[in-house]
């Protein structure tokens, strides 16, 4: 099937949200397609848009490419893009390096000290900022034009960024949706479920939804699940910026917490456990996800990332409760969600850094980004992609629900997502919403969020 | 010595010689791993725990700044009261059950050789294996365990979500892991306890515990000494069956010491901070260190356990 996602885009939130989707991947988080055309800028050839500075030539050599395969698909779009290039350039060699994602950073920095780190590694937007910040990665600028910049989403191509710099490419991104098991929708009632942005549940409509599952499923039984669980934990940031608020003062340099939003974010994400609405062990610490809630139906509906549409959909393992849908986040005062995704960046010491910038730029060309993404089921970073029909390889319809919830990951999301520090900000929202899940007051753990997280900023 | 035969002594030098040559050339392999694997990373975890260091940057000497905030981090004193549960309720129990296993394992019972398999068995399988095995049994919706008791018409606990359940679900799991081993150690010792003191005993009018209270366990005192010395270790140093089961939660209820290290140190989403991590690593050798040379101390049997 294919998805047009022009019209999601077309919002004052448009290419900018969708940029800041990249922006917060996890664990749990896959990577976005970001395929340059080749033949339109066909690898190793340099910039041909105006403000090209620099033209590598024809690359040569051999380099190594380490990611982690969070899927088949992506594993797929991967190695297509190795033999695509190789074809194109030869006399290149790129080895792949497929990691697994627990230990993957840890090993890249302990690689980038002994001074063996591969020259080309995959990184979420949420860790970019720990590498740009320690001058360690390939600054691209030279090997873009202008031209070539504007064609990626603007908030993505920011999420790369530091102090103005880009360090990388923005490969693809994904975000939550809410996937829901129609059957319980129906024996609940509810009869329709949002079908656009606008539509989309308020707090109090999603309140209410939940409750009228509730009445109709048994006690070890519960109406949702959020994907919060472990490095997630910032995705707990969604309903704080529903509430209209934000983690960080404007100019990034401190905490915005304790304010109102976060007391009404906070106190209505606790009364989730309070009024049994998930399932108790649905907090931070716990090995259990919001995806192994669903499957295992214990909860009807759950919030769930793109790249879990494939696991979702598969038919030997996947969902066994009949069909299921998707919807949107619930908004309050404002719409908003996670930003997820991965950037392919080149170490700067890399012996060879005009074929590591030929290679990223082959991988963010149109057709191999295209290709990914579909295998992946994640979503372009590429306007010209966003704008196309791609042929998704799993339930296309609820990938255009995600990329239209892309469009509501503002500029603020992706600022604060993408700050050098967020490792810190993330282990002190695991630490206290974990806390505050089990009963500690909202009011002494925005307290403690925001002592943390100045601890963090160094404020 | 015979009458006129001088005792020539043997080219002891010469020989001695080239016997430490050869002992050293069988010693080197040894003593280079010994040196490069134990020795070097133990001198360097005292120097980064001196350190403000990330994972990516150069260090910064900070003296025992990393020791103070250690002492005065609240979360860390609540791991090592974790860690002291988790081992107070592991060591003993588990011997004991050890013990008992082994005691009807050693006696004439058909199949023993299956049933000390198939209990030593869960030693060989990884910590994460277990852990997560040990996750899906213990889920408090899903499991095994409060599926089965709910078939009996028993609600099961919240293993996951309810702290002093997660500790329990953590030590269950630890026990059925580790009581292979200390049956193991057991039987061994056992088997190398002369029937005839038994006998003896018998024939002086001691009942089965008497012989087990006042001739068994007194002489499987190696074994015991040597099984409470490992356990404690592997008790302090638990982590892939933690971070497999629990994550440390609910809340830092299960987070033991090196979890904690573990996250401070080298989780990918976690600070990085691995000069603090080295410094709780050096608490944790030091704690090791006491409990040992207070065991070795103190244990009346320390020179049979040689």
């Amino acid at each position: 099937m294919t998805v047009t996602r022009r019209a999601f885009l077309s919002g004052s939130l448009g290419a900018a949200a969708l940029l800041g989707l990249g922006a917060c991947s996890s664990p749990n988080s896959n990577a976005g397609t970001g395929q340059t055309s080749a033949g339109q800028t066909s690898a190793g050839q340099g910039s041909t848009g105006s403000g090209s500075t620099k033209s590598v030539g024809k690359p040569s050599g051999t380099l190594t490419f380490a990611f982690w395969g969070g899927s088949a698909g992506e594993t797929a779009g991967f190695t297509y893009a190795k033999k695509q290039f190789e074809a194109a350039n030869p006399g290149t060699t790129i080895n792949l390096k497929v990691v697994p994602y627990d230990g993957f950073f840890s090993g890249i920095d302990r690689g980038i000290q002994a001074g063996n780190a591969p020259d080309i590694f995959r990184v979420d937007y949420t860790t970019i900022g720990k590498y740009s910040k320690n001058g360690v990665l390939l600054d691209v600028s030279p090997y873009f034009t202008n031209a070539e910049i504007d064609q990626f989403l603007p908030a993505l191509w920011d999420a790369i960024k530091h102090q103005g710099v880009p360090y990388g490419v923005p490969h693809q991104t994904d975000t939550t949706c809410v996937v829901y098991s129609k059957k319980a929708f129906e024996a609940a009632g509810i009869t329709s479920v949002p079908t656009s942005l606008d539509s989309a549940w308020t707090w109090d409509e999603f309140s209410a939804v939940a409750q009228k599952l509730q009445s109709t499923l048994p006690h070890n039984k519960f109406p949702f699940a959020y994907d919060w669980t472990q490095a997630g934990a910032f995705r707990w940031l969604s309903w704080l910026y529903q509430a209209g608020g934000t983690l960080l003062t404007p100019d990034l340099s401190k905490c915005a917490l304790p304010s109102s939003a976060g007391t009404k974010a906070l106190e209505y994400t606790q009364s989730f456990f309070a009024k049994k609405w998930v399932p108790a062990n649905n907090t931070i610490k716990t090995s259990t996800y919001s995806d192994n809630f669903f499957l295992s139906q214990t909860v009807p509906m759950t919030f769930v990332g793109d790249f879990l549409v494939p696991e979702l959909a598969d038919p030997a393992n996947g969902y066994k409760g009949g069909d299921w849908g998707a919807t949107f986040m619930p908004r309050d005062v404002a719409a908003a969600s996670d930003l997820g995704g991965n950037a392919i960046v080149a170490l700067k010491n890399t012996k060879n850094p005009d074929l590591a910038a030929a290679f990223l730029k082959f991988l963010v060309s149109e057709d191999i980004m295209k290709y990914f993404c579909e295998q992946a089921v994640e979503l372009p970073t590429l306007k010209t992609l966003v704008n196309e029909q791609l042929n998704y390889a799993f339930r296309p319809d609820v990938v255009k629900v995600c990329a239209q919830q892309a469009t509501t990951i503002s500029d603020t999301i992706v600022k604060e997502c993408t700050i050098a520090g967020f490792a810190d900000i993330n282990t002190a929202l695991e630490d206290q919403l974990e806390l505050a899940f089990h009963g500690q007051s909202a009011p002494a753990t925005l307290d403690a969020i925001a002592t943390k997280v100045n601890q963090a900023l160094g404020s | 010595m015979p009458q006129g035969t001088s005792y020539k002594p043997r080219r002891q030098g010469a020989y001695t010689h080239g016997q430490t040559a050869a002992a050293s050339l069988f010693l080197l392999p040894n003593l280079v791993l010994v040196g490069l694997f134990l020795l070097v990373p133990l001198v360097l975890a005292f120097v980064i725990s001196t350190q403000k260091l990330g994972s990516l940057g150069s260090p910064q000497y900070i003296g025992i700044d990393n020791f103070i905030t250690l002492f005065r981090d609240t979360i860390f004193w609540e791991t090592v009261w974790n860690t002291a549960v988790f081992t107070i309720f592991t060591v003993p129990v588990g011997m004991v059950i050890g013990l008992g296993v082994a005691l009807l394992l050693n006696s004439v019972l058909p199949g023993r050789t299956l049933y000390r398999s198939i209990i030593f068995l869960p030693l060989v399988i990884s910590g994460v294996a277990t852990g997560v095995l040990g996750s899906w049994m213990f889920d408090q919706y899903n499991g095994f365990f409060n599926k089965f008791l709910h078939a009996i018409g028993i609600t099961g606990p919240a293993w996951q979500s309810d702290g002093k359940w997660a500790m329990i679900s953590l030590i269950l799991v630890t026990l059925w892991q580790r009581v292979g081993f200390d049956m193991l150690i057991y039987l061994a010792g056992l088997q190398g306890i002369s029937p005839d003191l038994l006998e003896a005993a018998k024939i002086d009018g001691s009942s089965a515990w008497q012989r087990l209270r006042h001739v068994t366990v007194p002489l499987l005192g190696p074994s015991t000494f040597f099984l409470l010395i490992m356990n404690i270790i592997y008790s302090f140093q638990v982590f892939d069956t933690v971070w497999a089961l629990t994550r440390g939660g609910p809340d830092f209820s299960t987070t033991t010491v090196v979890t904690y290290a573990y996250r401070e140190a080298f989780d990918d989403h976690g600070p990085q901070q691995l000069g603090y991590g080295a410094a709780v690593g050096v608490f944790i050798y030091l704690i090791t260190l006491a409990i040992t040379v207070i065991q070795w101390r103190f244990s009346r049997t320390r020179d049979e356990a040689g």
